[in-house]
């Protein structure tokens, strides 16, 4: 007679969950630091690159938390980082005077691109400016000859593409969904949107992505055909989360972060780094923000400039 | 003799309706009840009221000396005394054997006891062949046979058999016929049956009542309710003439 | 490049399997005894229960990282925990999906076995708790089926994951997230490969499982 029980089964599965909760469930030894952050920098593999250095010196483990811009500020807002790392100058200016951040520091920048198919129906490469290129693509967007796909996600991006419409006088509202996508997605996914409006879509994109993709060759007939105006500055800024806000942050640990990222050599680290496709992403520009904000221009956007005034 | 079970003024009522009224039965050691009657004519709740699946609306059962109902606390222990056969067979997805122990196995008989009373019962009701087969694959007549196994192994007081052999094929129906009277006669206990079938009645029940519309039309020994019945309908139940 | 791949993705499955394998057996802790009280009684409203409960099957995975994220955030109620963006907040965002699917699988199965096996077992001398056991014995099957379709809807789902565990690498990135992210970057083919090793690996534990069955040990 058989006399098997059905619980050996479960028994065998509970040891076997046992083994994984034990390798898992330990609590972590060294300090964290919870960096919160946005996808375009932690995708450019800057962070993969530097953090190692500043967790070996302060002897800690940086939690990466990669999200849209917005969704990055809001965590900030909640107390569940300790320290933000973003692109979206107007938001991380209200969010210090809101009191949530203890200051804002600059870090490095880069610059976004307009890209478009290598036919450009619109005409970009002839722009003087981002706001003369917009303009062409909004003409030629009405008249059914091009197509602009926007983020439509608030992130940095998003929050620049809208600042040069209005820069251009028009309003985004009045855009026609037959030429303007308004995608809600990720740098990548729109530039893949993008490649697919067949020698007629644009975008403004950050460079690294751009690059990342091109070279992996999932948009073979986007180029860059408009870059260079200050306009399309990229600034990155760390923002510590305010302690008498939320007193749970690691104060400490935040500070001796921007002093890292900000101190001499990382900097130079950062303007070294490069992309697997030997392409150098960020410019370091370590400074106090300030409510007018400067910047030094890069030999890079200098030249870039001086070829598109030639 | 020894009372098994008495009801006294025992009714079931589903708001105006009165399924049952007024029952009142007394069951002996060494007695086979049957409880005949066309569908709908109460039997069937009269059964679950017995057999303490539902709480009836008034009246009483004393069973082996003692009052009990649905409410009591240790209904369980009470239930362990009386064993139902139903209609449809309930297999457990097991073996034939496991189904048959299923009882033993609750109060905690010990597996050499369980071994021998089980090739006992299965010896007993034809199923030795069986014993190892999953009791869902087998035809309706094994199963009802093995239920019938299961019920009676405990050793209980008293069986309750609601249409037990209906469905069934004439071999199946005496061999089950049979083991209710051996078991009766063995262990001393008592049985009530519920049929809608008079003949059944007549080959195993000492006495018998008509039962319609939640009363008990006549009753009495089986052999006087058959040959010199006093009530109309009797006489044609009993001839199996009438027709519902 | 290889090793670091290698490495990568052994931890990050078995993480994977760690959350949802964890969140699988909570939720079916909850939702088979619920699944089953439900089943097996009747009462009022027991056909609006059914209902919600097998709607909660289409309940988004964003959402239930959504509610966990502000039970847990700093500054929500339960924030001291500090569970933000750790494996358990996974485990419960993932726990809550899970027990409605397991609870409505199980009610199915408890339906389906036989009424009068309840009342032939309770007639044997079986207490109420003991025929209750006796009825879950006869729907086991379904109740593993359930428990396992549990554990696939908490292995494939990234809403919840990405949402309070924030895919911090060697901490709480698991599949799900892995292939997001390496979809995001561009890599496709490492997303599809990523893809197939979680299709494996769920595959392996549903073999594992039906092996257990067919001993009779499960």
């Amino acid at each position: 007679m058989k006399d098997k029980s059905p619980l050996v089964g479960v028994i065998v599965l509970a040891i076997v969950m046992i083994l994984l909760i034990g390798s898992f469930a330990i609590p972590p030894s060294k300090q964290r630091l919870v960096l919160a952050t946005t996808t375009s920098t932690q995708d450019s593999g800057l962070l993969d690159a530097i953090l190692p250095d500043f967790e070996s010196k302060s002897d800690c483990i940086v939690d990466v938390i990669a999200v849209g811009s917005g969704q990055a500020m809001e965590i900030g807002q909640n107390g569940d980082a300790d320290v933000l790392l973003v692109h979206s100058p107007a938001s991380e200016k209200q969010f210090v005077k809101d009191g949530y951040g203890t200051s804002r520091t600059l870090v490095a920048y880069n610059q976004f691109v307009i890209v478009g198919p290598t036919s450009d129906p619109a005409g970009i490469t002839q722009a003087v400016n981002a706001t003369d290129a917009f303009i062409r693509i909004y003409q030629n967007g009405t008249e059914g000859d091009a197509v602009f796909v926007s983020r439509g996600d608030l992130s940095g991006t998003h929050t620049k593409e809208k600042s040069v419409w209005v820069k251009a006088g028009l309003n985004i509202s009045t855009f026609s969904d037959t030429w303007y996508f308004s995608t809600g997605q990720g740098m990548g996914a729109v530039l893949d949107i993008t490649e697919q409006q067949t020698d007629k879509g644009y975008t403004l994109s950050d460079e690294a992505t751009f690059y990342t993709r091109r070279e992996t060759g999932i948009i073979p007939h986007l180029e860059i055909l408009y870059q260079g105006d200050t306009l399309l500055f990229n600034q990155y800024s760390v923002i510590p989360v305010n302690p008498d806000r939320w007193p749970n942050v690691n104060a400490t640990l935040a500070t001796d972060f921007v002093n890292w990222l900000t101190s001499p050599d990382t900097q130079s680290m950062i303007g070294n780094f490069t992309d697997a496709f030997g392409h150098k992403l960020f410019v370091p520009n370590a400074g106090p923000g300030s409510a007018a904000e400067t910047h030094r221009l890069s030999s890079q956007l200098q030249a870039a400039i001086a070829i598109r005034t030639d | 003799m020894n009372e098994i079970l008495t009801t006294e003024g025992l009714t079931k009522e589903y708001g105006k309706k009165t399924a049952v009224s007024e029952i009142s039965i007394s069951v002996n050691e060494g007695d086979i009840i049957g409880i005949m009657g066309p569908s709908g004519s109460g039997k069937s709740t009269l059964f679950r009221l017995i057999s303490l699946l539902e709480q009836p609306t008034k009246g009483k059962i004393v069973f082996d000396g003692e009052e009990i109902s649905t409410s009591s606390s240790d209904v369980h222990l009470i239930r362990r005394n009386m064993a139902l056969v139903l209609q449809k067979p309930a297999a457990m997805n097991r073996s034939v054997y496991n189904n048959v122990a299923f009882g033993l196995q609750l109060r905690g008989v010990d597996k050499e006891e369980t071994e021998r009373r089980v090739s006992e019962y299965l010896e007993h009701l034809g199923l030795t062949e069986s014993r190892e087969r999953n009791a869902r694959s087998l035809s309706g007549g094994e199963m009802q046979r093995m239920c019938f196994a299961r019920s009676v192994i405990v050793e209980p007081k008293l069986i309750l058999l609601d249409e037990f052999t209906a469905n069934l094929d004439p071999q199946n129906i005496s061999i089950l016929e049979r083991a209710v009277r051996d078991f009766v006669k063995r262990e001393g206990t008592a049985a009530i049956i519920i049929t809608h079938n008079p003949f059944q009645a007549k080959r195993l029940c000492n006495r018998s009542a008509l039962m319609m519309n939640g009363e008990f039309v006549e009753e009495g020994e089986t052999s006087r309710i058959f040959n010199n019945p006093s009530d109309e309908r009797t006489k044609a139940f009993v001839s199996g003439e009438m027709v519902f | 490049m290889v090793d670091a791949i290698t490495y990568d993705v052994v931890q990050v499955t078995l993480l994977s399997l760690y959350v949802s394998g964890s969140a699988t057996i909570l939720g079916s802790l909850i939702g088979v005894p619920l699944g089953a009280a439900v089943g097996l009684k009747e009462f009022g409203g027991k056909g609006l229960l059914k209902t919600i409960t097998y709607t909660m099957y289409g309940f988004p995975p964003v959402i239930s990282g959504l509610f966990i994220y502000y039970v847990f955030s700093r500054s929500g109620p339960l924030g001291d925990f500090g569970i933000l963006f750790t494996p358990t907040a996974m485990i419960l965002a993932q726990t809550l999906l899970v027990i409605p699917l397991v609870a409505g699988v199980t009610i199915t199965s408890v339906s389906e076995v036989d009424k009068n096996i309840k009342n032939t077992v309770l007639s044997l001398g079986a207490s109420d708790r003991q025929a209750t056991f006796t009825v879950i014995k006869e729907a086991w099957v379904g109740v593993i089926t359930a428990v396992m379709i549990g554990f696939g809807r908490a292995i494939a789902e990234v809403g919840a994951a990405y949402m309070v565990g924030g895919n911090i690498e060697g901490k709480t990135r698991v599949l799900t997230t892995s292939i997001m992210l390496e979809t995001r970057m561009g890599h496709f083919e490492y997303a599809m490969g990523l893809g197939a090793v979680l299709l494996i690996v769920a595959c392996g534990v549903f073999l594992f499982m039906r092996w257990l069955q067919e001993r009779e040990l499960l």
